[in-house]
């Protein structure tokens, strides 16, 4: 509607204006006036504000008219910056609702962004909780197995205990780098030149393999002569004893893969080979216990 | 249209002849309004904007001449006050658009940071 009354309107106005200017120049006034009121209507001022565009358009005719009738007073031209101001005005109403628009967007913009920023928090929030109970569930079952473990360690160190002094009862017992070394004489055990046990020494073994069973520790016996006799003999015949005497700890429970025979002859002598004693020292049967690792 | 301008102009200068003051009231009243409409510009912070600050001294000047020539001229006056109230509003409205768009543009770059 607007337009058609401009059409109506502004077009004869403008060609009053031209017929004058066969005579006048217009103002410089009257045409920045002309200028911002097209401006304005061509515009964003024409969608955001048209009632301040339309009284552009009045004051631009008021002008037009003033300026037809007398060119030549001052008036006409202040009705001219007047029309130019009206223009001016409708386009920094019209730039200041959009101002405020843009700034209602980015405001609601920045809304929906918090509003992201605070879920994806939440969401790492909670996957930070599930990983630390996850955690705490892992070290509360890491505890309960050292504890566990501690307990086995410290039951296998009272069944060692147990285990020494019953076998102290009936031989020696000591420790050395290789583990704890129980010595079985050899009279005890065996008849001069022979491997087999006495029935004495297989009550004692009966004790010492009773002792053992529980544990789960590498067994070495060794078995040792005195230098009577050939390197060869004494070496064959130790290495017979040992073997006797691992078969039979095996024979009473102890696992045959942990327990191994081993016979030394006339070597690590604990005794002088010079004297009946001393030979008879020598003449011996050596369980060591390696320690477990 | 020829002869309405001529009889306009000879309007006019019989106007002139026998002297404006006599026909038009001085515009004490134009006068005082257009005073409040400069006073609400400043007061709205167009002395802080550059274009909004040009025409709030253009309303200023306006305001001057107007007052000096009521009472001589008052058509004149009248119609400076006129003008000086056009200037005034639109520093008013240039000094509140610069503040809307600094709005604008702070809040869009606090969206775009925190979109990132």
């Amino acid at each position: 509607m607007n337009r058609l009354h401009e059409r109506i309107i502004i077009g004869p106005v403008l060609l009053a204006a031209v017929a004058c200017a066969g005579t006048h120049v217009p103002p410089k006034a009257l045409t920045d006036a002309r200028d911002d009121y097209l401006h304005a209507r061509d515009g964003l001022a024409m969608q955001l504000d048209p009632t301040d565009v339309h009284e552009a358009q009045l004051a631009l005719e008021r002008a037009e008219r003033a300026w037809e009738a007398s060119p030549d007073d001052p008036t006409a031209v202040d009705l001219a910056i007047i029309a130019d101001r009206r223009a001016l005005l409708a386009q920094s109403q019209a730039a200041t609702i959009k101002a405020y628009d843009d700034r209602n967007r980015a405001a609601a913009a920045l809304e929906t962004a918090k509003a992201a920023q605070l879920q994806s928090a939440r969401a790492q929030l909670t996957q930070s909780e599930q990983t630390l109970g996850a955690t705490q569930m892992q070290l509360n079952e890491q505890r309960a197995a050292a504890a566990a473990q501690q307990q086995r360690l410290q039951d296998l160190e009272t069944k060692l205990k147990d285990a020494r002094q019953t076998i102290a009862k009936i031989a020696s017992v000591k420790d050395d780098e290789r583990g704890m070394v129980i010595t079985l004489s050899g009279e005890v055990l065996f008849q001069t030149g022979k491997w087999e046990l006495k029935p004495a020494a297989m009550a004692k073994l009966d004790q010492v393999a009773e002792a053992l069973r529980t544990k789960e520790q590498h067994i070495v016996v060794f078995g040792y002569t005195d230098t009577v006799g050939t390197r060869d003999h004494n070496m064959a015949l130790s290495q017979m004893r040992a073997q006797t005497v691992r078969d039979y700890l095996v024979e009473k429970g102890l696992p045959g893969d942990l327990v191994t025979a081993q016979g030394k002859g006339p070597d690590d002598p604990i005794s002088d080979n010079t004297s009946v004693e001393g030979r008879a020292q020598n003449r011996r049967v050596e369980i060591v216990v390696q320690p477990s690792k | 249209m020829m002869p309405r301008f001529f009889s306009v102009v000879a309007l006019g200068a019989m106007a002139g002849a026998f002297g404006c003051a006599d026909s038009v009231p001085p515009p004490h009243d134009q006068w005082a309004a257009a005073q409040a409409d400069v006073g609400r510009a400043q007061a709205g912070g167009a002395p802080d904007v550059p274009d909004a600050r040009l025409h709030l001294q253009l309303a200023q000047e306006d305001l001057q001449r107007a007052k000096q020539l009521i009472g001589t001229d008052n058509a004149r006056a009248a119609s400076l006050c006129a003008v000086a109230r056009s200037e005034a509003q639109l520093a008013f409205s240039l000094s509140g658009q610069a503040r809307a768009e600094q709005l604008a543009r702070s809040e869009e770059a606090e969206a775009q940071k925190a979109g990132r």
